[in-house]
């Protein structure tokens, strides 16, 4: 990237509508300071509050996400008794919607399970989210899920649309993952 | 048996178990790091203390403003804990406590309840 494309990067998330914005090494306490952040802008304008806690409710969805699941980590000493993984998440307010971007990388075998995951979600009426939600509550989680194997269910029931993914291969080994909801 | 108190930090709510009173409050917020691990010692300590004595009525006041997906697991072992020791002569009663201008909190103390089978499960609005 030369200084000059910097002007175009900045200007596309401009444009796009993103207002908060972190790339790199997330941490769970540096995910609590994006909250911080993200509640204090909105609370400065006068966002309702129950809007307020679903904007926030996403964007800690999607970051613990990235924590828990990104195939992208560093071997940092000094956090190594930390969860953290590497990627990206964006929030924005386009076209009388806010919306909440993340993005990490995804070990190729895991995302064919993922992708038929997502898809059964995004074709879920309210009501089949709920029951769909409820019964996933009762079981135990996957062996490799770090939460309640809860949270793709909880973002699509917070959205006001389907939820968007799309993955990328990067090699033989690895993908990036893009998840997209809409408030 | 010592009474459960664990402070509470922005990511994780504030718990406070009497063992005598048999009033147990947890408050705050719960998208923790590790939800597993903070609430493991709050069922192990409910454990024990229903292990020691039965026929005990206790309530428990429930006030959270957000919790993560994976919180709303663990609040659901919580009340199925609950629901077991009340089942075996205990009476217990649960009481949601949520904001009246907080509709998700109203919206989720209902599937709670609906969840819990027999247990008493009170929706309490507090007005702000």
């Amino acid at each position: 990237m030369k200084v000059e494309d910097f002007f175009n990067y900045q200007e596309d998330l401009v444009d796009s509508g993103v207002f908060l914005t972190f790339s790199g090494v997330l941490t769970h306490d540096f995910m609590l300071k994006l909250g911080d952040m993200l509640k204090t802008k909105m609370a400065l304008q006068n966002v309702d509050k129950n809007l307020m806690l679903k904007v926030f409710s996403l964007m800690i969805e999607q970051s613990q996400n990235i924590i828990f699941y990104s195939s992208e980590k560093l071997a940092i000493p000094s956090l190594e008794n930390e969860e953290m993984g590497i990627g990206t998440v964006a929030v924005g307010f386009k076209d009388d919607h806010y919306f909440v971007f993340c993005g990490n990388h995804i070990a190729n075998p895991k995302v064919g399970q993922l992708s038929a995951k997502l898809e059964a979600i995004q074709k879920m009426s309210p009501e089949e989210l709920k029951q769909h939600y409820k019964e996933q509550r009762r079981l135990e989680p996957d062996t490799d899920s770090k939460g309640a194997g809860l949270g793709f269910i909880e973002m699509a029931r917070k959205s006001s649309q389907p939820i968007e993914f799309a993955f990328r291969k990067i090699d033989d080994n690895q993908s990036y993952f893009t998840l997209k909801t809409i408030i | 048996m010592e009474n459960l108190i664990i402070s509470g930090t922005e990511s994780t709510p504030e718990i406070n178990f009497n063992h005598s009173s048999g009033i147990f409050e947890i408050r705050g917020e719960s998208y923790p790091e590790n939800t597993a691990a903070f609430y493991a010692p709050v069922y192990e300590w409910l454990n024990n203390y229903f292990a020691q004595a039965t026929g005990k009525s206790v309530t428990l006041n429930v006030e959270i403003i957000y919790f993560n997906s994976s919180s709303s697991k663990a609040l659901m072992n919580l009340f199925d804990l609950l629901s077991e020791v009340g089942s075996k002569g205990n009476a217990i009663s649960v009481n949601w406590i949520y904001d009246e201008d907080n509709e998700s909190g109203l919206e989720y103390g209902e599937e709670f309840k609906e969840d819990v089978g027999k247990l008493e499960f009170n929706l309490v609005v507090k007005n702000s």
